[in-house]
Formats: C-alpha cells, structure tokens, sequence
C-alpha cells in the first residue's frame, strides 16, 4: 500500500514538474518574476494559477499576422442570429496600427493564446459580473471600430441569418477571405498643424521624411489608431499629398497632443517645430551644417547614424566613421585631390594636425613659405 | 340669548335674471367638456402630458378652490371658537361658499384623476407617507363636517314646513319628527364638528403646501422653500376673511341689499396683521434661503412672484391699514379683491408656473377645455350659491327681530 | 346647567380622543412596502460601453406586451437625432449625445426608471400603490391606481407616464425592473438582450465596487463620477460616462432623499396624531372659556 501511494506520489511530482519543464522552454527564459503572472509557486499545465483578470502588470506575446489563424468561426453563442465568419488575419493586420494583438488577446499572459471563455462566462447570469460575459466581450471588441466607420449597428453585417450553414458555403466563405489584406495606406508627404501656441501657429509635419528617411514603421507613431480616422463615411477623403489638420479644435491634452513628437525631440525647443510659416523639409546641410555629397548623399541615415531611433549625433571627424582608415588604406583621391608620390607617403595627421579634417592643413612642418590652398600636395581631379 | 339683526331668512328674489342664464351658458359649455373628457380621456381636453401632469384643474379648481373656501374655517373659529357673536351675521354665508367650495374641490379631483371611478380608494388603502393622502382624506372629512354643519339650515328651512306632494304627503309628519330630532342631536353636538373643521382645516390648508415639496428642484426656488406648508396655512387664514368680504359685497350688490359694513370693516381691520405676518414670513423665507437672486432675472417665474407678492400682498395690506378703505366698501371691496386675487394667483404659481419640469419641450398653458370646465365650475357655485340665498335661510336682512338663532352655536356649550 | 354641558363636552372630546388614537395606530402601519435591503439589485449602465443599438428597446416592449415591431428596424439610427423620453409605448429609450472625452464616437444613453433608494413614488402616491421590493425594483399595483399622477409630480427624474389618451383604465407606466422576469430567476429583458454587455445586472454594492475600480483603472475613459451612487440618497441603476452627466440628459440632483423634507414635514405634524389631537383640545378649550366668559357676562347682567 505504502509504495503505492509513494509511486502515486512520485507519479504526480513528475508529471507536475514536466508540465510546467514543457511551457517553460520560451517563457521561463523571459528575466521576470514568475509573480507577475502566477499566484502560485509551482503553476502547471492544467492549473497555471494565472493572476485574475484584469492583469495590470503584464506581458504579451506578440506574433506576425501572417502567421495566425486565417479565418475563426465564432458559433459558440448561436441565438437569434447565425455564427460569425470572422476573418482573423485581416483583422490582425488591421490591428497592427491600432494595438496590436492585445488589442482583442488583453491581458493574456506569454503562455497559450487563451480561449476567450476562459475568462469570459457564456452565461449572463453568474456570480462574478466584474467582467463583461462572453457574448458582451466578443461585442465589445467588434462595435467599437465596426459603427465607427459605418455608423451602423446592423448584426448582420457580421451575423449569418440563423440557419444551417453547409459545408460548401463554409468553403466559399473561406475562399473568399483567403489572402485578403488590407490596401496600402497611402501616406501624406506634409501634414500642417493649425494650432493655437504663441510659439507658432504652424507645425509643420513632413511625413515622409520621418517614414523614408528616418525609416520610422508605421507603429512608432500610430500605436492606437482608430478606424475612423481613414474610414468614417462622414468624412471625405482627399488624394492632397498635403494634409492640413486644426489641432487648435482637439480636445486632447497637450501631454497626448505631443506624445508622439516628444518621445524623439525631447530635447527640442518648440520653435523646433512651430513657426508662423510653413517650414522646410529636413536638409541634412541646413539642420546639421554637414552637407551630405557624392557619397554619402547614396547613404541612408541609419548608415552613419545607427538604427536607434532618436539619432545619435556624431561629429565630423572621418574616422569617427571611417575607423580603418589610414594613410594605406585611403585613397586620398576621393577628395578630389590626388596626393603626388611624395606626399602619399606621409601620415595623415602629418598635414592634418590632430587628425581634425575640419581645418585647413598645414604645410609648415616640412614648407617654410608653402600653404594651403595657393600651394597643392598633389593635381586636383574632378570628383 | 339676543343676536341683534341676526336674521337670516330665505331671500325673495326671482331665480333667473340675464347674469344667471350667462352663468348657466357657461356651465353647460362646462358640462359639454367634460363629456368629452369622460368620453376620450384626459388627453381630449387638456393640455397635460408626461411633463406637465398637474395643470390648471389641479392648480384652480382644487388648490386655489381649498384656500378661497378657508373663509369657512376662519370665521367658524372666530364666531363659534372665540364666540364673537357679531360676526354671526356672516357665518352662513361663508359656511355655505366653503360647502359649495368643497364640493366643487371634490368635482375638480374626480374629472381629473384618470380612474375617477376609483376615487373612494384612498378611504381603505392608506398612505401615511402621502401630503396628497393627508389631504385627500382631511378634504372628504371636512366636505363631511361642512355638510353636517349645513344640515341645520336645511331643518331650520324645513321644520313645520313640510309639504311633500301627492301619496308622500302621508309622511309630512314622520319626516317632520326625522328633522326634529336631526336637529336636536346636532345641536347638542355640533360643537365637534365646527372644532374638527378647524382643526381638519389647518391640517390640509397646509399639507396642500407640503404637496409641492417633494417635487424639490422641479419647483423654481421664488416658490420651493421647506416652510410652504406654514406658507399655505397663513395665506389660507388670510384669504379667509377677504373672501367674506369679497363675497358678502358681491352678493348683496347682485341681490340687492345693503352692505354689512359695520360687520365687514371689522373684519378687514383683522386682514392687516393676518396679511402682514404672512409676508413676514414670506419675505423673511426669500431672505434667509436667499431666492432673491433670481428676482433679478426677468422671466415669468420673476414676475409673477412679483406681481404676487407686489398686488396680492403689499398693496391690500397698505390699503388695509388706512381707515378710509375699511369704511369705504368700494376701497374695501378693492382690498379684498386684490388679496384674493392674490392668493388664487399664488396657488397658480405654485402649482402651475413653478413647477418647470426637465425634458419639457414647451410649457404648459391650459387648453380651452380645462379653462372652460374651470370657468363653468365657477359658473355653478356661483348659481348654486345664488339657489341657496334664495330658498335658504343664509343670508341676514339687517334690521328684524331674530327670530331663530343660529342654534348650533348655543345649544351644544350652554 | 353649565355643569351638564361641561360633562357632555368632556365625554365626546374623551371619545374623539380615543378614537383618533385608535386611527392613529392604524396609520402608523399604513405606508406601502418599502424596503431597503442591502442585497438588492441593481444596473451597471456603462454608456461607454453602450453601442446605442436600442435592442433594449426592442427587448423591453416585447417582455410587457407593447407592440415592438421587428427587431432589424430598430438599426434605424435616424430616430437619434432627437432626444425621446420612456412613454407608455416604450418604457426605455436610448438618446444619443456628442462624444465624450475619451472617443469620437457619440455617447448613447439608456433612459428608465432609476429605481431610486428612498422613491419619491413610493413615498407620494395617495393610495399606497408603489412599492419598493426587496431585490431594489419600485413597482406599482395597477389595481389600487387611481390616475392622480402624483407621482409623476414627485419623481425628480420625471419618469412615471401616463396614459391621457385612455377615457377607461388610463395607467401609470414605467420600467418595473422587470419583476416578473426576475422573480423566475431571469433577468431583465434589457439586460439579457445587450449585445455588448452595457447593463451590467448585480447586487448594487458590488456594482457600486466594479463602477469605481473601472473608473480608477481607466482614469482617461470614465469621469469621476458615478451617477446614481449618492445622487437622491442613492438609486439602483447606475451610470459610467465620459462627459459630464448634465451634458447627456441627467439631472442636476443633490444627495438627499427626494421624499425627505415632504416625510419630515409629514411626519412633524401628524407625529402620532398628537399635534391634530392638542390643536383640537386647545380650540376646544377656547370654546368653552369664550362661552363661559360671555354667560358669566349675562348672568351679570341679570
């Protein structure tokens, strides 16, 4: 009897520990502590003993929409209308400027995508009513965007009339969502800002020099976009490549107004963006003093700068870049001067004191009545 | 026992003279109104809707009908109560508008409660909590007590006079001995009665005020103040004597006899501090919840609070206290208007122009229907007062021997 | 002579004495059922939630009886554009108002009987005829009505209608909290249908613990106000919105009781019948002296 409970015990044991060994692999990687999520010491696969809903503190998984489900048959709630066909990847790639996949998939955990009723009761009537029941939360994440931009509340926009759905219609519905994503968006070049500062009544907004040349993705800035801001059958849209927008009407607050600036121009001055006039596009010469040629003008910013996004600033010192640079591996032809023999022998700080290229070079180590520019090291060439 | 020109005899007048066939054209206007308010429901005839319920059948004909009715009450207390028996001569006549009053208060809840068939309902199903229980049932007590009150006019007028027609005349003599001893027992007893009327009297006079308070903000703040009961008790015991007043003056100038003024400046030298203490509280409410704020505001609301306080108050209690009006019955009959007037328009604006519900669309304004059946109510006491005075022992001819005492006012205490 | 008089008027006022008493117990019993139970139910009415679909409207008429109509009508959104109040066809309406502070989409709101804590209703009606049960609904028994529309006088949220176009059985009409669905352990019909969930149906406390721990976790949704919880002493329906309560058709209410100050006064001067009993006791006392000072003046006389 006592070996068997101690084999019972054992048994158990084991298969707790490689249950949770089998989820651990991704997650228990992750530098956090097991509390923010679970409440109790050992969670297991079939007691994860997860914090109740809703979560505050949590972390979620985030996966490509290319990779989730294509289509989802919502049926579990069948009453005075049909299931819905609901074609999840779309929608996935809807959300990515507008939440993401916590947007619908809240407060899941880096465990399993849950099922939404394991949180959300399928009965109205229950104890706990401190979370919406299934059927109010499936609601929930569809109305808000749906009447958005329709204006509708129509259930059978999404709803089926309620009858036997076959297979081959199950199919065809299937077929037809098969691939569907949503159009390119297409993007302003400026958006001008009316707003009401005394420091400037004008923001300039060049979007695309943020997009293409800055390289920001579309969710730096546009975390949480509402559907309507592009579809809202009220609002007619325009092919402008400008876009002029009365901020001095927004009812937000300044905090959220500039939220999305100031997360890169912290260091800013308002002036920096707010002016009486339209400002100029980013000019590489004009805001850094740098002008970018031959070369790297066929740079991206990220070439120099890095892909960290604000930009590191970095001075004009070529090897500050250039680090392998020296007098064998430059061809200090690329300048536009071709060193004669005698010079290409010399060491670049020889001319180039301290290796400061912003100066001028000096000539009177070795030339008493020799300098720069009257007096060449070598032939000019075109560049 | 010697009440001297107390005299009250029925009056010998023809019925119908072209004043009271304009009044029976109104009252049968009255009539044809509310068939059709019997017929095809509230809505037909009124105005009233979800936002308004209560209009002018409640704010005239039942609110402002209670208080010009209070003359019965106010000069029971003085005659019978303090026993001041030179006011005797204007008893009847005041106990008959308060019965008439009454009665048509009772008419007015019954065409404009929605199941008037169920208008006995608030006898057995109590609601202590109530104003409107309070005074529906002190109301049907007191229309109960008036009537007994009444009673003994109808025995005085019948007693030895009895003459039933054809095959009843066989019972002139048993319904003489029935009358005999009715009026025996009441006047043993009446001095209940008249106690209880005023004590019934007090008690809704100022629970119709309390009416009004449980609509709290709905209620324009000149109007709502927790001491509107107090509010409508003083008004009510100020409007009373006025009422006689403005009653005996029109009564003996439409029948032809002379003023009693000897009896009515009396009484309105005790409308001045009647009227007065009310204003005091009335001004002294205004200052202490300063309301006066939104006096500045012109809008109805303002200046019918003015036009009330201003006419219905400050101008009668001025007039009241000059000699030349109280011996005037010109001035006299002025004063007393402008005081009835006054307090009819009180409980207009209490009822009607301060209560400014949310979610109306337009205000109320009575419909032709409610205005008509108003009017032809009035149209009714008037004529009914008028059959009363002429084929009742009420109204006093100056001058004659007294022949019958008012004998409830004796017999009881003595 | 005197004497004889003076035992009569004693006796009868002895008699009324005691039958006033008598009324007087009777009374003190004679106020409808009014309960404050601490279990009693109530609404959560989210109106950041709500997606103004009015299937609740639909879901009300359909459970009492009044023609409702197809329920794909009600998607017509046109009839928003004005602002309706319940009326005996249609005991909850939703009135649709401009975006709030956290969206830009319009803030719909729910209109019914708020089923208040301490009824003006319950406390006016001249008959008794509302009740406030123990699961928190106010309703009323048809029966004893009798169409005085008082209580449309008292309620400071203007909810009880009236049927003015009825000459026979005209009625008072409002939201019952559907008791006759919940006493068979249903909810209500508005509740049950909500396609989002916007009426949340729970005992009251908790509702009242849920509206505020919604409010604080999401401080940039919701105004810091929950519209009912003290509002006329308290109701059983409460509101979450994200704009200003006067803004969207509510009105301006202070935290005391409606019927408190009417009661008091009821109360004040009806306390037992003795304030009525010693006014008549003190006239009656004048009575007898004004009578006895005059005969005394006779007698002098004589």
């Amino acid at each position: 009897m006592k070996k068997i409970f101690a084999l019972l015990l054992i048994f158990l044991i084991t298969s707790t520990v490689t249950a949770q060994m089998k989820l651990g692999k991704e997650h228990s990687k992750l530098n956090i502590s097991c509390q923010t999520c679970h409440t109790c010491e050992v969670p297991t696969k079939n007691d994860p003993c997860l914090v109740v809903c809703p979560r505050e503190k949590m972390v979620t998984i985030y996966q490509k929409p290319e990779e989730t489900p294509e289509l989802i048959v919502i049926d579990q709630l069948k009453d005075r209308y049909g299931p819905v066909y609901f074609s999840h990847r779309l929608h996935a790639q809807m959300s990515e400027m507008s939440g993401g996949c916590g947007g619908c998939h809240h407060f899941n955990t880096t465990g399993p995508i849950l099922n939404c009723n394991s949180c959300h009761e399928t009965s109205r009537k229950r104890n706990d009513v401190s979370v919406p029941d299934l059927k109010g939360a499936y609601h929930r994440q569809c109305m808000d965007c749906h009447r958005e931009w329709s204006h509708s509340t129509a259930c059978n926009s999404c709803h089926l009339p309620i009858k036997e759905v076959k297979g081959t219609e199950k199919e065809q519905i299937a077929q037809r969502l098969k691939g569907r994503a949503h159009p390119v968006v297409l993007e302003p070049v400026k958006i001008l800002y009316r707003t009401e500062s005394d420091k400037g009544k004008l923001v300039t907004f060049y979007h695309d020099d943020h997009t293409k040349k800055f390289n920001l993705d579309c969710i730096s800035c546009h975390k949480q976009e509402s559907c309507s801001s592009c579809h809202d059958v009220n609002k007619k849209s325009s092919d402008s490549k400008t876009k002029v927008s009365d901020a001095s009407k927004s009812k937000l607050s300044f905090e959220v107004q500039h939220k999305n600036c100031i997360s890169c121009h912290k260091d800013d001055n308002c002036t920096r963006c707010h002016s009486d006039k339209e400002l100029m596009p980013f000019d590489h010469q004009r805001s850094t003093g740098w002008t970018l040629k031959t070369y790297h003008a066929k740079l991206t910013c990220q070439n120099c700068h890095g892909s960290k996004i604000p930009f590191a600033k970095i001075d004009k010192n070529c090897i500050s870049c250039h680090k392998d640079w020296d007098n064998e591996t430059f061809n200090h032809a690329v300048t536009g001067l071709k060193l004669d023999e005698l010079h290409s022998e010399l060491g670049c700080d020889d001319c180039h004191a301290d290796n400061n290229y912003a100066i001028k070079p000096a000539c009177d180590n070795c030339h008493d009545d020799l300098s720069y520019p009257k007096d060449l090291p070598g032939k000019l060439i075109r560049k | 026992m010697n009440h001297e020109g107390l005299n009250p005899v029925p009056l010998k007048r023809k019925f119908f003279t072209p004043g009271v066939i304009v009044l029976c054209i109104l009252a049968l206007n009255a009539v044809v109104f509310l068939a059709i308010r019997f017929l095809f429901g509230l809505g037909a005839v009124t105005n009233l809707n979800d936002q308004y319920p209560w209009g002018l059948w409640i704010g005239v004909d039942v609110a402002a009908g209670v208080a010009l009715a209070a003359g019965g009450f106010t000069t029971a207390a003085l005659g019978h109560v303090m026993h001041r028996e030179e006011y005797a001569a204007v008893i009847r006549p005041a106990l008959l508008t308060a019965m008439l009053g009454y009665t048509f208060v009772a008419f007015g809840v019954f065409v404009d409660i929605g199941r008037w068939y169920y208008i006995w309902h608030p006898l057995i199903m109590w609601n202590g909590n109530s104003a409107l229980f309070e005074v529906g049932i002190c109301v049907i007590i007191y229309l109960a007590v008036l009537y007994i009150e009444f009673l003994p006019i109808i025995t005085e007028r019948f007693i030895g006079k009895v003459n039933l027609p054809g095959i009843l005349s066989k019972l002139n003599k048993i319904v003489d001995k029935i009358l005999r001893l009715l009026d025996r027992g009441l006047s043993k007893t009446m001095f209940i009665f008249i106690i209880a009327g005023v004590v019934l009297s007090t008690l809704h006079q100022s629970s119709l005020g309390t009416l009004m308070v449980i609509a709290g903000a709905k209620m324009h703040p000149l109007w709502q103040t927790p001491i509107l009961p107090l509010l409508f008790l003083l008004s009510a015991i100020a409007v009373g004597f006025p009422m006689v007043i403005f009653e005996s003056l029109i009564a003996s100038r439409s029948l032809n006899l002379k003023p009693e003024m000897h009896i009515l400046s009396k009484l309105g030298a005790m409308m001045a501090p009647l009227l007065g203490l009310y204003l005091a509280f009335k001004i002294g409410d205004m200052f202490i919840r300063e309301t006066f704020v939104y006096l500045t505001e012109p809008n109805t609301a303002s200046v019918m609070f003015t036009v009330e306080i201003l006419f219905g108050v400050v101008i009668p209690l001025r007039m009241l206290l000059s000699q030349r009006v109280l011996r005037s019955p010109a001035l006299l009959f002025t004063a007393a208007t402008l005081v009835v007037a006054g307090v009819l328009l009180n409980r207009i604006n209490n009822f009607i122009v301060a209560y400014t519900p949310p979610y109306a669309i337009e205000s109320y304004f009575p419909a032709i229907g409610e205005i008509s059946v108003t009017v032809g109510f009035v149209a009714m006491l008037v004529l009914l007062y008028r059959f009363f005075a002429i084929y009742f022992p009420i109204v006093s001819l100056p001058g004659k021997p007294a022949t019958q005492a008012a004998k409830y006012t004796v017999k009881g205490v003595k | 002579m005197p004497g004889k008089s003076r035992r009569d008027f004693l006796k009868s006022s002895a008699l009324i004495g005691a039958g006033i008493t008598g009324l007087s117990s009777s009374s003190a019993k004679a106020t409808p059922k009014n309960i404050l139970s601490p279990d009693r139910m109530g609404v959560l009415v989210d109106t950041t939630v709500c997606v103004g679909c009015r299937n609740c409207e639909w879901a009300c008429k359909d459970a009492h009886g009044l023609p409702a109509g197809d329920l794909e009508s009600y998607e017509n959104r046109k009839i928003l554009e004005q602002k309706r109040r319940p009326d005996p066809s249609a005991l909850t309406v939703i009135n649709e108002y401009s975006p709030g502070k956290y969206s830009n989409l319009p803030v719909d709101v729910k209109v019914q009987c708020m089923h208040c804590d301490h009824p003006a209703c319950v406390s006016a009606c001249i008959v008794g005829a509302f009740t406030k049960e123990e699961n928190g609904s106010v309703i009323w028994d048809t029966g004893k009505c009798i169409g005085c529309r008082y209580c449309m006088v008292a309620c400071p949220f203007q909810i009880p209608t009236f049927e003015y176009d009825k000459a026979i059985n005209p009625l008072i009409t409002k939201c019952d909290f559907c008791f006759d669905r919940t006493k068979e352990g249903k909810l209500p019909a508005c509740v049950d249908i909500c396609p989002v969930e916007a009426l949340t149906y729970g005992p009251r406390m908790e509702l009242v613990m849920i509206a505020r721990d919604r409010i604080r976790r999401n401080p940039d949704r919701y105004i810091n106000h929950i519209f009912g919880e003290a509002e006329v002493g308290g109701t059983s329906w409460l509101y979450l919105a994200s704009k200003d309560f006067n803004d969207l058709g509510f009105p301006e209410l202070g935290k005391d009781p409606a019927p408190g100050v009417s009661e008091s006064i009821q109360h004040g001067i009806f306390a037992y019948f003795v304030p009525p009993a010693s006014l008549y006791a003190l006239l009656g006392g004048m009575m007898w002296l004004s009578k006895r000072r005059k005969e005394l003046e006779q007698e002098e006389k004589i």
